[in-house]
Order: structure tokens, then sequence, then C-alpha cells
């Protein structure tokens, strides 16, 4: 049956309305700040086979792997399911979870007899045992070690919630006072979801909705179709390096070969590492999410995020590799790691296939947690995101000096300064941009920053830095890549410095901590940067005159006010004929 | 116009010129002080982009470049004690470089100054004599709120649009001394509130929504006068539907703005802005799938049935091919609408692309154009945690009657109310300002009684000084003050806004208090957490006498429709013969039963089938919604 393209319209309008109405009542009830404060989950709503058909509220990298956990509660219980029902999992093995902290409510619409698809929330859990508090356990090996693992759970039965299974869940976990309401939070999120979609699908009729949610795919798919017509079909290679795997220096590639063709985009990432001992092994459900990722921010927004979009992707990640680990591989950090590695990977063979329109990489992190009690006892876990990465530039702009990790795409607020010594027994000394760091190229790569911070107190660090000993924010179209990034430890009293290792964990007396963040990824030739950019930067204190002269070929003035328009061309020429002679 | 001016007493201007000053990027060449180590704190951003999929979209320019930011060696610690004293060397370094540079205006912001904002009122003082033609501003003076990238982007605007604001202000304050008005210019600040020119010049960043806040005026009158209760209201005109809610006697306020993407810390109403109006560009996808916005035809072209060149269908094209506003001459000619250029463009960018008929696809414009405005007001009332059943909306501004009754059915609302000046909605609203002042002021502290009592004295302190502003114009019966305190729970960065009575208040009133608000919005309350005072904020108003709507002559003459036309109504209804009212015909206590169009001079209302309007002792229009189940 033919659909009314304004009922179309309206329905998938809604349905973006919906979900993010979800995310509204969610943020009002939830108790964890994670939650109201950092946006930490994604709410979604799918048809009757699993397939997302909105997910208008969600954080990046949760936004293409949804599907895997629907497909689970179908696969478990599909010939079982009732109004009044809610399921709950997490494990990334047997349940389509993405990894252990992020919990997934999953509830069946079921309006008058009829079974219209799921309405659901996945959100990031302040503490679920295992081996670390807060979720985060460096030390892992196993999976056993990260936490309680949530095969697919039935937690409300017609309506009512089994008691021991919700009492089951807040023995384990460090913070069942907030999990309790937390859990209550998103389990009424989906709740309105579910009444929101009833009330749609009445107005509409049931028949006809659920023909409108096919097209509503069937249109995201024409797009995407649209989309990748614009790519040349081809073959095309990518890959990213992590250098470590938690506790030895080994390179761990990720590699994708991305095949274009007949509207279609295969990626094969066979190639890629075996899987690691560290906590940064993906599952299948966070590789095609990061993938998903890489492709939706390549066609900048311009496709609806639905599976319609996903039905023009395949993806080939061979068991055993660190894009699809084999149990017990622990797995937290995928969200971030191999999260980049795969999203860099996928951007860096579509570049290829469509060079002028590459996005350059972003500087990986480099930064340190620290941990400990504050004067009046409680404990505290603070993030050190003032020195966070710069971002990699793409045609028509530079990179931002700085932003949250690449699994966001910007969404995450950095902290205020002033808010961090408040909450935090630290003060601040600095946290600006580097200079010289940044990828040379037409558009420059993000600078990174310039971050110290003292710490008056003992505490505990646990260290995260993957860009520390080579450049990550790799450059495109000629572009160079970012400076990498150092961090070193220096003790208050005796002013001795530590060397931080690259992951792993020190307790430490008060201590300074001094990042140099990496920067991210130039684009294109830096000989054609606007030579007044050049010199905007070199005022900026940015760039140095030297670089200015040697890496983009500009000749200023010797209060550096204007560029010398000759000398600049004659630089340039001189930089290019000697390109010509080095082999 | 002397004889006219002398004899008002008020000049009230709602203004835009500072937001398009801002929007426009046509400010002054600013220049910062900041402290060493965080020069780049307004460039950094905090890293955060609002649409993380429009991967490609460069952040709005910086409005101070990075050469022009300026450390200072100083430092002020977190418990507000100073660390480091001005180092006067940077200073004049920094106002060397400032003077070569040919700045006009100097912001100065330095972290932890709202906690002590000595050293950057030091340096205020010592750029003010400096450069004594350049404006220069404190962001603590601002706004002493914790976040020193908010604060120094409230600071980096105000001083950006100071030296564009103040003379044109300042300028037209003379001139109409000069023309005879016995009083100062007033100006609508972002709150709603009015403020002297003396009080504004230095903060000009407490006008960027002046001209949407100049409706308050109005809903105060209204909701007064009619007794309406809790009100939305819905404010469409060529570019955008804003929703404001006014509940429990008062508008929603927020301290927090964000004008095309520049942060601004400065009592405001809260307006959710949604891109749908009447020149928004309606046009099918790559996929075929109906769009209405975000992109609109301006003022110019504007819809295509204007004539003058627009070539997109918009929402107001749709309005015309369904019947609901009739061709010809509007606004005394200024506008003349075409019924076959609506057609036409209707025709080419949405019915045949999507196989359907011109109608078909004018009422696809609509249904989606109302949709999205629905979703608006949902997220505002939803939010606010209000059931919008309760609710009486508003509808405003040139289209806002047009839609009013199909979305108030959308929402459930029962009743719609359209103020007989709706188009001039915000004019009047002016009429009916307040004086108002505002000042925040960060504490951070434990709430106990010590901490209490200390802040009371303090409150006390500012309250005497605002008082003391407001008697220079106002007798003490007319002056009203309201002070709030930001609490939140130990450990979380939100707060809530309570009342606080001097005098009266204990630590556990102020707690039941902040718990029944804490518990509306966010649903459970944290028995064991501790709570801490944030900020106080200070509003005083000075009330000027409430200035009444003529009220129309009632007439019981019966009523008769100047035409009849065929109308599309709505989806239950479909296209009927409906008459056409001319408001000349109407007076109080006539009653029209639905379908109708009635053709105010400023706005046109459509009412929908079986639903009632009435006409008021003051002419206004109210209209209850038959609700079928």
């Amino acid at each position: 049956m033919a659909v009314d393209p304004i009922t179309m319209t309206l329905v998938q309008k809604r349905l973006d309305h919906i979900s993010r109405y979800m995310g509204w009542a969610m943020t009002r009830t939830a108790q964890s700040p994670i939650f109201s404060e950092s946006h930490d989950f994604s709410c979604f709503l799918s048809n009757v086979r699993g397939d997302a058909l909105s997910v208008a509220d969600g954080l990046p990298i949760h936004t293409g792997g949804g599907d895997f956990a629907v497909r689970a509660v179908l696969r478990d219980y599909g010939d079982d399911l009732h109004d009044g029902d809610v399921f709950l999992l997490s494990d990334p093995y047997v349940a389509g979870g993405n990894h252990l902290p992020d919990w997934t409510v999953i509830r069946p619409i079921i309006v008058d007899d009829r079974f219209l698809g799921f309405a659901s929330n996945r959100a990031h859990q302040s503490d679920i045992g295992g081996g670390a508090a807060g979720t985060y356990n460096a030390a892992a090996t196993e999976i056993f070690h990260e936490g309680i693992r949530l095969p697919v759970l039935r937690l409300f039965e017609r309506g009512r919630v089994r008691e021991d299974l919700w009492r089951l869940l807040l023995l384990n976990s460090r913070t069942s006072d907030l999990l309790d309401g937390d859990l209550a939070a998103m389990v009424g999120s989906t709740r309105t979801g579910r009444d929101k979609v009833a009330a749609l699908a009445r107005e509409y009729g049931l028949s006809e909705t659920e023909g409108v949610f096919s097209a509503i795919l069937d249109h995201a798919q024409t797009l995407m179709k649209e989309m990748i017509r614009t790519i040349p079909a081809g073959v095309y290679y990518g890959e990213d390096v992590s250098d470590t795997d938690c506790f030895r220096s080994v390179d761990v590639p990720v590699r994708v070969a991305l095949t274009v063709k007949n509207e279609h985009l295969h990626f094969d990432f066979s190639g890629s590492a075996p899987q690691i001992l560290g906590f940064k092994n993906s599952s299948l459900a966070n590789t095609s999410s990061a993938v998903f990722l890489a492709v939706m921010s390549f066609f900048n927004g311009r496709v609806p995020q639905n599976q319609g979009a996903m039905r023009q992707m395949t993806i080939v990640a061979p068991p055993g590799t660190v894009v699809n680990a084999l149990p017990p591989a622990p797995m937290t950090m995928n969200t971030v790691h191999p999260t980049s590695e795969i999203v860099h990977a996928v951007w860096r063979a579509l570049a290829t296939a469509m060079p002028l329109e590459g996005y350059a990489g972003w500087g990986k992190t480099c930064y340190c947690i620290s941990s400990g009690r504050r004067d009046d006892g409680r404990t505290y876990v603070m993030y050190h995101w003032n020195g966070s990465s710069g971002a990699g530039a793409v045609r028509g702009r530079d990179g931002f000096p700085a932003a949250g990790q690449l699994c966001t795409l910007g969404g995450m607020n950095l902290p205020n300064v002033e808010t961090y010594e408040q909450v935090y027994p630290v003060k601040i000394h600095r946290s600006e941009m580097r200079k010289d760091s940044g990828g040379a190229g037409e558009f420059r790569g993000g600078t990174g920053l310039e971050y110290s911070a003292s710490t008056y107190q003992s505490a505990e660090y646990s260290f995260r830095s993957e860009g520390s000993r080579k450049p990550t924010g790799y450059g495109i179209a000629g572009g160079e890549p970012g400076l990498k990034g150092t961090i070193a430890m220096t003790l208050l009293e005796g002013g001795e410095e530590i060397v931080a290792p690259q992951y792993g964990i020190m307790r430490l007396g008060p201590a300074r901590v001094d990042v140099s963040s990496p920067g991210g990824g130039g684009f294109g030739d830096p000989l054609r940067r606007d030579p007044v950019a050049v010199q905007r930067d070199v005022v900026d204190e940015i760039v140095s005159p030297e670089v200015a002269r040697d890496v983009y070929g500009v000749v200023l003035s010797c209060n550096s006010n204007t560029v010398d328009l000759s000398a600049t061309e004659a630089r340039r020429e001189e930089l290019l004929r000697a390109r010509c002679v080095t082999p | 116009m002397r004889e006219f001016l002398s004899a008002c007493t008020h000049f009230v201007h709602g203004t835009t010129v500072a937001t398009n000053t801002l929007l426009e990027g046509k400010g002054a060449r600013t220049g910062m002080l900041v402290t060493r180590g965080f020069r780049d704190t307004i460039e950094i951003r905090r890293g955060f982009r609002e649409n993380v999929w429009d991967y490609r979209t460069p952040w709005p320019d910086v409005l101070v470049p990075r050469w022009l930011r300026r450390p200072v060696t100083e430092r002020v610690l977190k418990d507000g004690c100073i660390e480091a004293e001005v180092d006067e060397a940077d200073l004049d370094d920094a106002i060397a470089r400032f003077n070569a540079a040919g700045v006009q205006a100097v912001a100065v912001c330095f972290i932890n100054s709202y906690l002590n904002d000595a050293n950057e009122e030091l340096c205020v003082r010592y750029l003010r004599e400096a450069m004594p033609d350049c404006f220069v501003c404190g962001s603590a003076k601002l706004a002493a709120v914790m976040g020193e990238y908010e604060r120094s982007s409230t600071a980096v605007v105000n001083a950006y649009i100071g030296p564009r604001v103040v003379p044109y202000l300042r300028q037209l304050d003379e001139r109409l001394s000069e023309l005879g008005m016995p009083n100062r210019l007033l100006l609508v600040q972002s709150n709603g509130g009015a403020a002297f020119i003396d009080d504004i010049e230095q903060r000009p960043v407490s006008l960027l929504l002046s001209g949407p806040a100049a409706g308050v005026g109005a809903l105060d009158y209204f909701s007064g006068k009619e007794g309406l209760g809790g009100l939305l209201t819905m404010e469409i005109g060529g570019t955008s539907c804003d929703v404001m809610l006014y509940d429990r006697g008062k508008v929603g306020e927020t301290t927090r703005l964000d004008i095309a993407g520049y942060p601004a810390i400065t009592a405001s109403v809260e307006i959710n802005t949604v891109g749908t109006g009447g020149g928004t560009i309606a046009y099918v996808d790559a996929g075929g799938m109906l769009q209405v916005g975000p992109q609109g035809a301006g003022s110019r072209p504007g819809p295509a049935c204007y004539g003058l060149g627009g070539t997109m269908a918009t929402v107001t094209d749709a309005h015309v091919v369904l019947g609901r506003l009739r061709p010809g001459a509007y606004a005394d000619g200024s506008v003349n609408i075409r019924s076959e250029l609506a057609q036409e463009v209707v025709a080419k960018h949405v019915a045949q692309p999507l196989g359907l008929t011109v109608e078909a696809a004018a009422i696809g414009i609509i249904r989606l154009a109302e949709q999205n405005m629905l979703h608006a007001m949902e997220r505002m009332s939803s939010e606010r945690g209000v059931n919008p059943q309760t609710l009486t909306l508003v509808a405003c501004g040139g289209a806002g009657a047009l839609h009013a009754v199909a979305v108030a059915r959308l929402l459930g609302c029962r009743s719609v109310f359209v103020p007989r000046l709706a188009g001039v909605f915000c004019a009047f609203g002016m009429c009916n300002s307040n004086i108002r002042y505002d000042l925040i002021q960060s504490c951070m502290v434990e709430l106990s009684d010590d901490t209490l009592a200390r802040i009371s004295e303090q409150v006390a302190k500012r309250e005497d000084e605002q008082r003391g502003r407001l008697l220079e114009s106002f007798s003490s019966e007319a002056i009203i003050s309201d002070c709030f305190l930001e609490l939140r729970y130990r450990g979380q960065q939100w707060t809530v806004r309570v009342p606080f009575f001097v005098g009266t208040d204990s630590k556990e009133t102020l707690r039941r208090r902040f718990e029944q608000e804490f518990s509306s919005i966010y649903g459970y309350v944290q028995e064991r957490n501790e709570l801490q005072i944030v900020a106080f904020h200070l509003v005083g108003k000075g009330r000027f006498p409430e200035m009444a709507l003529e009220a129309a002559e009632a007439c019981a003459e019966s009523l008769q429709a100047s035409s009849t036309r065929s109308v599309w109504i709505d989806s239950r209804v479909g296209f009927v013969d409906a008459p056409a009212f001319s408001p000349t015909k109407l007076h109080p206590g006539s009653r029209i039963t639905g379908p109708a169009v009635i053709e105010e001079l400023t706005t046109t209302i459509l009412l929908g089938a079986a639903d009632v309007l009435l006409v008021d002792e003051g002419g206004d229009y109210s209209i209850q919604l038959t609700i079928s189940e």
C-alpha cells in the first residue's frame, strides 16, 4: 500500500520528537549527574524487526548500535512479548550490548494486541561492580573484571517488576541508591515513549502506522544511496594504529578495506589486529556503531540516523580481532578505543575515495584521571578534561582547538576551570592553545592545549596516553599530522619529575601534572593556506614565524603585521622545488 | 511632534539593535584582559558543538582574536583570596597594544572573579583612566556567577556591542528630550522589565532579547484582566514561532542565553524558538520527503504570493492556496497577496514532486508547520513540568491566530486568547512594563543558619542600594523587592531557584521550599544530601500605573459576515464555505461559532468547527474549543 507522503513526513518528525521527549523525561528524573549534565545516554524507537526508526536524542557512539540489543530481545523472547514487559541487558557477547556499563532498557510497544515495535533507552551507569569504582577498570584482562554481566533479562513482566532481579542488580553496584533511581528513570522514559507511539498509532491506524514506519526507513535508504552515488566506485583502504594494549607497547592496527559499488558501502576489517590483553577490545555492536558514526558524520548529517541508512552498509569484522573480540576479552574502553581507530580508519578510506572531502584525524587522548579523598573524607574522581586534544581540519574550516573524545563528535562540554576548582582539591594553572602543534595545512589542525594543574593531596592517577608516543591526528589531502602529546608529573615537594606510563595507575603525593595535548591533523597542502590566515596565526602566537616560513612558505614583515607577498611567492616556489628533489 | 511628545509620560523602547549588532558581526574592535594561562577560554568554547552531525560547519567567529586577548599576571583562588596582585607592567603592555590596534572596547575576564572582583575592577579603573574613550567592562560586575567561559562570553558580547548600542540610545534619548519628552528614555531588558538608559549603558548585554521580551508586560496585563491562569504564548512572525510560558503569575525565566552561538548570562525571559513562521520555505528533499524550514524567504522577497520576487513555496503561500488568507491588499496596501503566485509555487515545489494536488500539498505544509509548533510547546511544558491542558494558548504575531486553534487542539488546550492588538502585542506590552533591576551574586556556601544570617546582611545592603535607585523615580508603595536563592544539592551542578524571605526564612523553611520545587522538576529528593547556596538573586521593580486598553463600545446589532469563501479549516472538516468577518462589525458581546475567519487589522483568526469566539469588553477575542473525544 502506498503511503501518503504527508503522513510519512509527519510521522517521521513526530518519532524524532518522541525520542527527544524520552530524553527530557530521563534528564528530569535520573539521579546521576552523568545523565543530567553529561547526557551519557540515548533514547531510540524501533520497528518489530528491531530496526532503529529514530535515534534523535543519541550520543553519537550509541547511535548505530541499538539494533543489536533489540534483536537479542527478539531472539530470546520474540514469541513471548507482552504489553507491560520491560527487558534489560548489557552483555556485549551474548546480548547485543556495546560494553558493560551501558545498560539498555527495551520495552515492546503493543497496542490493542498488536505488536508495533520497541521504545528503548541505553545509558551509562555510575557503577556496575567490577575491579574499579566508576566502571573503568584499566587493569582488567577479562570481562569478569569489569562488572556484572547482564544477558537479556525480563525486568518487568506484564507491568510487574521482578523485585528479586531488581535487588540483585542493586546489590552489584557500589552506588545502589543512584542505580535505583536511574534505572527507574530509564524504565519511565521507555513508558513515555511507548505511550506516545501508541497514541500516534491509534491516530493513524495500526496497519497504516506499520506501513509508514517502512516508508521512513526507505526514505533514509534513498537518501543514503543518493549520498553514496557521489563516491566513485572502487576499493579503498584505511588504517589507524594504537601503540599500546594497555600493558605493553605494541602496535594494534585497525585496518579496513572499503568497497564502494552499486550504491553500497562494504567495510571489511580483515587484517586488523588480534584482540588484545587490555580493555580496548570492541564488540560487534560498538564496531558497527563506530562505522555508522564515521559515515554519518562524513555525510554531514544529511541522512536521517535510522536503520534505513544502515541497509546500504555491510561490515565484516572477523571474530577474535580487536574489532570483534571473543570472550572473555575485556572491553569497557571500546566506546573510546578502538572507536577512535575505527573512525579514523573509515575516514581515511573515504578520504582516499574523495580526497577533497576527507576529514583529518583528531589528536588522541593524553591525560589522566586523578582520584582520592577530599578534606571531608568523601571520595572523588576527576577527569583532567581541560587537557583535551585538538580536532582535525576539513576543507573549509580549521580543526577545533580542543574537543572531548572523538566518539562524542564534540557533543560533550569540557568543564569550566572555576567549577573544577570548587568541586575538586585542585588548582589549575593553565589551559590554553598550544603553539606549532596543529597539523599544518590549507586548513590547520586544532592546536590541542597546554594544561597544568596541581593536586595538593595524595591521589591516585590513572593514565590514558594514547597520543603521547607518536602523532595521532593524521593529516589529509597533503595536510600534516598534529604534534604528539606529552604528559609529565612533578612532585610538589622536592620537585622530582615522575615518568608517567601510557596506561596504568600510580599513587603520588601532592603533585602537578603538565600536559601538552596532541594536535589535530591538517587538511590540504600548507603552501596553499591563505597567507593572511598564516599571518593571523603568527600574530596569535599559535604558529611561529619559522614554521610560517618553512612549512607554510609565508614570509612576514619584521613586526609580523603584514605578509610580504612577493617574498612569500618566491619562498613557496622554492619549497615546491625542494619537494621535487627530495626522494 | 513636540506637542505629542510633551503630552507623553514615557517613551519605552524595545530594541533589536543589540541583537542585530551581534548577529551581523558589526560590533566594535574589542580587546580582552585575561588571567595569564587562560587566554583562550572564548576560543576553546568548552569544545562543545550544538549539532554534532553537522561536522563541516565552522564555529562562529571569535569576537576577540587571540592577539587582542592579553594575559595579565594575577590570580584569585577558589576561596576568593587574592594569591597574586595585578602586575601593572602587563596592563601597560596591553594598553599599548590596544591603542596601536584601535581597540574601542575591552572586557576584563579573570579566573574566579565571581568570588572577588578586586583585581578585575582595578584593571577596569586603570583602563578607563588610560583609555578614556574606550568602553570597558569587568565580567563579575555583569554576572558574578561561576563558570569562566559563559561569564567571559557575557563580558565580551557586552563590550563588543557597547560602542554601537550605547551612543545610538544616548542620541535617541537626547533627541527625545529636545523634542519635549518629559522623562528619560526607557528600554525593555531581556527579562521584560524596563530600565533607564543610565542603568543600561554599562550593560547593553541585557538588551539582547529586548524585542521579544517586550511581550511580558502584555501577558501581565491579560492574565490579570482575564483571569486566564497559566498562559502559553505562541508568537508567529515571518521566520519563527516563539513560545513563552506564563505560569502562576510569572513568565518562565532563565539567566542563560545563547545568541547565534555566543552565550550570555543575563536575566531573560525563556523563549523556545522553532524556525517555523509565515515565510518559512517548504520543499521536497532528495529522498522524496516534505520538509518545512528551517530556511526562510526573509522579509524580502518574502512569500511568493507577495509578488516581490519570491520563488519558493512558503507557509503563507499554503494559507493562500487553502483560502485562509484572502487575496488582495493588506496593511493599507503595503502587501498585496496574489493567489495565482501561491498556487504556482506550491504546485511546482511541493505538489508535483510528491504527486499530490495543490490543495493536498498545501495541507501537508500547514500540518507539518503546526506539528513543529506543537513540538516546541510540548518541549516547553514538559521541561517546566506543566500540564498543557490546563493552559490558555495566547496567539500573537501576524500569523499566530491562523494556527492557534489547530495547535491548541493538538496540545489539548481548551481555550485560546487572541488580543485585539495581536500584531502589536509587544508594543502594547512595553507600555505595561515595570522598571526592573536584577542583581545576581555568587556565594558558594553550605546552607546553615550562620551562612543564612551572613547572606541576609548582604541582601539587605544590596536591597537598600536597589531601593535607593528606584526611589529616584518611584514612591515607595510602587516599589517591589523580591529575593531568590539559587540552591542545589552538594555534588550537583544544576541549581533550583526558590524565593527567599529575609528575616523570616530559616534553614528548614528553605530546605522544604527547595525540595518541593526540586521534586516537581526532577521527581525525587535526596533527603540525606546537604544543600549549598550558590547565589542570591535580587529583583527590584518600580511599578508604573497600569495602562488600560480603551474598552470597545458594546453593540447589539446582529452579526453579518462580510463575505463567504471556501476555506480549508482542518483535517476533520476539510474545505467548507466559511463566513469571513471584518472586525468593524464585531463588538463586545459578539459571539461567532466556527468555522469562520475573522480578518483583524493586524492578524487573521481561523476558527474551527463548533469553536465559539466571544468578543470581550476590551474587544479581545476569547475562544472556547470544542474538543471531540
